[in-house]
């Protein structure tokens, strides 16, 4: 077991009935980390969560907590708060006895209680709403006070479960970023479960990326944006066009009659069927003959998403169009129309290869 | 970190070298345990006083006087006895002909209430659950003084007799039609405006709109209502008794065999024959249960009657109609009650209610039903919704849970008259450690709760699987035991349905009578029954009498649940009204 992380998980698996829920899953999480759990649904983040909750327990495998083996311990003598994509807030108790519902041991007074509620009210934002009853609120603000309540005890682990999925996207952008202030602000080590990829990405300091009971990868959201280990994070995170194509000599990929340069690799063998991938947005259209990688291509359909264009981009012998993402600033330059002929290019250090995917 | 409870305090300390029974036990917190232990002390409850019984009477059918197994034999003598075989016969008919005339009538009346614009909804409706609040004995003394040898329109019947299978399909008719008109409100209250939409904006004529919409929705509800009145009716014991001559159902066959010439094994045998359109209701109840829950998928949006004014004509006649033979029925009844010497003095007075004068118990029967019914109301109440509480949100015990919930469910297939049974049976073996409960009031209550239990701890779990389920991991995680999060959040969250609950077990432990009837002793007759004994000793009057002292009975209970729930309740819970 290791000693440096806060919470390390071994070799978890989790089956219900037949289905293989989780599969040997292995992770640390350092202590002050905020940790996101991204993948589809189904993939088995949840189950994760649930197993580090004590809400499950693993069919085999081992979850340490600050040194001690938590694996069988039950929840109530598990150290965590924990937020509920229903919220999950008494009904019938105000705000504040909701907040101070965990308050009960003996080294709280009333007034220290009192006091603990407004501190955990000022701190979330809802100061004055201690007699309200949920139903009174909003989701945004039930929201805060089901966080509140998880922050109560000062919990060392905070478990979020999907926690902004229940609400409007203005609401979604700006708690967002609250619970992100406040997690840096009282350095709480906090999971998050989210099928929201930009949800992860602009919150998390590590994003574990899930896919049918495996880590697919685990990295910042920067590395796991930029550098996908697998077609399925480059497809998950982001957007991503994928060209089949053959290595044929050292960075060099031909896909139909098309030669494409890429960045040396040392995974890939000569003559092996590899999958190119490159992200919408880095596809360029600026460049000067002569360069590495221009093609022409045609431009099927032209999307106007607002900043940006979407197009649509026919390329010789290729089936698949690829989606090619220009800024204004830049299409006001271009000028495209749908059914023209244009260059472009894909730039070799921005092609990513996934090998022995034929 | 120290939130330290009260109970972590001889919880082993978790190292990585546990062994294994260490490992097992420490899965769960000191109080799952304890809760677990009173789910199990449930689970031995209703294995006592449901399963034992149950499997009792089952064995004493295919025994003789002796105690011998013989095989069947006691079905081939029953099935070679015209006198008893016939019975079977007749339950038949009456059956049929309630369940055709009652799901035709409560069909009507429900798309009356809830699918077209006539006036005065609320009263009707209020007016024809009434009769669910009589004893089932009050619409037969009724039809007695209405079309009996001395009755005050028996010229309505053109010389047929009303003892025999003409009182009793009416009697039936009357005291299981609100039964059937609550199902069939379910059942038709779940409509969708946009389903009528397409169907008029496709061209669709009103009645292809009802063939094609209306009744297939209905479908369920309607296959439910046949199969619950059909169960009701022929395993009722109480309108053949007062009113069938010498008509033989099953039911008064078994109560004849017992009571009468003390034939015990005859009893269970014909109690076996009558557990079959029981057992048969209940398998396609659950079968329906899993369908209709199939079709309520997608959010529909509610539908308004548009005004159709021949057809709420028509159904304001039809509903005016229903309710004058309701009212009438229970009216007869209360003046009956009153009237001092039927029919040669009609001057009224209270003397019918002079119950001490009378056999059958006098008013301790009626004071000691208002004792077995408050006792049944609490203790029965208390039971089932934690019962019901534990089954639906303790985490983990899977086969105890399933163990639970069969048990909770058999009751529903099994009617009283045979419970009551199989409770002598089994509580009056000499050799039963329990049988001192046997003629106490102890035994009443049990039986009571048992008999009603599957609909509580079905209104218990709905209203429970509404609340949150996560409920009690938020409260585990802040390190509260969950018992306190049942009583602080859990139980007044469900106020309403405990209310429900309460309820129904009072009126119904007021108002039956077939269960108890093999139970009560000297000191612990009950109201119900007295009605009973009253009426076979030719004291018809004060029959009657205790019928509407019965029937007041609960309406002064549902008045008091209608005040604690809509009155009470939202004064004190002011959270709900949002």
């Amino acid at each position: 077991m290791s000693n440096q992380a806060y919470l390390a998980l071994q070799n978890i698996h989790q089956m219900f009935g037949s289905h293989q829920a989780l599969k040997d899953v292995s992770l640390n999480i350092q202590e002050g980390e905020f940790v996101c759990f991204l993948g589809p649904s189904g993939c088995g983040k949840t189950s994760l969560l649930r197993i580090i909750a004590g809400l499950d327990t693993p069919t085999s495998g081992e979850l340490f907590q600050a040194g001690d083996n938590i694996t069988q311990t039950p929840i109530k003598h598990r150290d965590f708060g924990i937020v509920f994509q229903s919220y999950a807030l008494f009904p019938n108790l105000s705000v504040a006895d909701n907040i101070a519902y965990g308050l009960v041991s003996k080294q709280f007074n009333q007034h220290d209680k009192q006091a603990r509620v407004s501190e955990l009210l000022a701190t979330v934002g809802l100061s004055g709403s201690e007699t309200k009853y949920p139903a009174q609120l909003s989701g945004g603000q039930q929201q805060r006070v089901a966080l509140a309540r998880a922050l109560a005890t000062s919990p060392g682990l905070l478990l979020l479960d999907e926690p902004l999925s229940a609400l409007d996207a203005r609401v979604r952008a700006h708690l967002r970023q609250e619970i992100k202030q406040l997690q840096e602000k009282l350095g709480v080590t906090t999971i998050m479960v989210t099928h929201d990829q930009e949800e992860a990405l602009t919150m998390a300091d590590k994003i574990v990326v899930m896919n049918q009971g495996v880590i697919e990868q685990i990295g910042t959201p920067q590395e796991v944006y930029a550098h996908p280990n697998t077609p399925f994070v480059a497809e998950f995170v982001g957007e991503m066009n994928f060209i089949e194509a053959k290595r044929s000599g050292d960075g060099l990929m031909q896909s139909g009659t098309l030669m494409l340069q890429c960045e040396p690799d040392s995974e890939t063998t000569f003559g092996e069927n590899v999958t190119l991938a490159i992200r919408p947005e880095d596809i360029r259209f600026n460049g000067h003959e002569g360069d590495k990688n221009n093609l022409n291509a045609e431009v099927l359909h032209l999307e106007f998403l607002g900043s940006r264009v979407r197009s649509l981009l026919q390329i010789d012998d290729h089936e698949t169009p690829l989606i090619a993402d220009i800024s204004m600033n830049e299409m006001s330059g271009l000028n495209l129309t749908q059914g023209q002929s244009v260059r472009c290019q894909l730039p070799a250090d921005r092609l990513h290869i996934f090998g022995g995917q034929a | 970190m120290s939130q330290s409870s009260l109970a972590t305090a001889d919880q082993p300390q978790i190292t990585p070298s546990q062994n294994g029974r260490s490992k097992w036990l420490s899965q769960r917190s000191l109080d799952e345990w304890s809760l677990g232990g009173v789910l199990m002390i449930g689970v031995l409850a209703l294995f006592i006083c449901v399963v034992l019984p149950i499997y009792t009477l089952l064995s004493k059918s295919i025994e003789n006087k002796a105690g011998d197994v013989i095989g069947l034999e006691n079905f081939s003598h029953f099935f070679a006895t015209p006198s008893l075989y016939s019975a079977i016969n007749n339950s038949l008919l009456i059956a049929f002909l309630s369940t055709f005339i009652v799901t035709t009538l409560s069909f009507l009346t429900a798309y009356g209430i809830s699918r077209t614009r006539i006036p005065f909804k609320g009263l009707f409706r209020t007016i024809l659950v009434l009769p669910i609040l009589a004893p089932s004995l009050l619409p037969a003394i009724s039809l007695v003084y209405l079309f009996g040898n001395q009755g005050i329109i028996k010229e309505l019947l053109m010389g047929e007799s009303i003892y025999g299978p003409i009182g009793i399909v009416i009697g039936s008719c009357f005291w299981t039609f609100p039964h059937a008109l609550m199902i069939m409100l379910t059942a038709l209250a779940n409509t969708d405006a946009r389903l009528y939409e397409s169907a008029e904006v496709l061209g669709a004529s009103p009645m292809r709109t009802f063939f094609t919409v209306t009744l297939p929705a209905a479908k369920y509800g309607i296959i439910s209502v046949a199969f619950v009145v059909f169960t009701l009716v022929i395993t009722d014991f109480g309108v053949p008794k007062v009113i069938g001559g010498q008509f033989n159902v099953l039911a008064t066959d078994i109560y004849k065999q017992v009571i009468g010439q003390q034939n015990f094994e005859m009893g269970a045998t014909v109690s076996v024959i009558l557990l079959l359109p029981a057992i048969l209701t209940f398998m396609t109840d659950r079968w329906l249960q899993r369908r209709q829950s199939a079709l309520l998928t997608s959010k529909a949006v509610p539908w308004s009657a548009p005004k159709r004014l021949w057809l709420d004509r028509t159904f304001f006649a039809l509903m005016v109609l229903v309710s004058v033979v309701i009212v009438g029925i229970i009216l007869m009844a209360v003046y009956a009650s009153l009237v001092t010497f039927w029919p040669y003095n009609l001057n009224l007075s209270l003397n019918n209610y002079n119950f001490d004068l009378m056999d059958g118990g006098g008013w301790d029967s009626y004071w000691n039903s208002i004792q077995m019914a408050t006792f049944t109301a609490l203790i029965g109440t208390g039971f089932i919704f934690f019962q019901s509480y534990l089954v639906a949100k303790l985490k983990g015990f899977q086969l105890l849970k399933w163990c639970f919930h069969l048990f909770a469910i058999l009751p529903l297939a099994v009617p009283g008259l045979v419970l009551g049974l199989a409770y002598i049976f089994f509580f009056n073996a000499p050799n039963n450690p329990l049988n001192g409960i046997y003629g106490t009031m102890t035994i009443l209550v049990v039986c009571t709760i048992s008999h009603f239990y599957t609909v509580c701890h079905l209104t218990a779990t709905t209203a429970l699987k509404q609340i949150d389920a996560e409920f009690e991991s938020v409260s585990a995680s802040l390190k509260v035991p969950q018992i306190k999060t049942f009583w602080r959040v859990t139980l007044p969250v469900c106020m309403p349905a405990v209310l429900d609950i309460a309820s129904y077990l009072f009126v119904n432990a007021m108002t039956t009578v077939s269960a108890v009837v093999f139970l009560y002793s000297y000191h612990t007759s009950l109201a119900s029954v007295a009605v009973l004994n009253m009426d076979d000793a030719g004291d018809i009057a004060p029959a009657a009498a205790m019928a509407v002292m019965i029937m007041m009975t609960c309406m002064i209970a549902r008045l008091i649940h209608w005040f604690l729930g809509s009155v009470l309740l939202k004064h004190t819970q002011s959270w709900r009204q949002q």
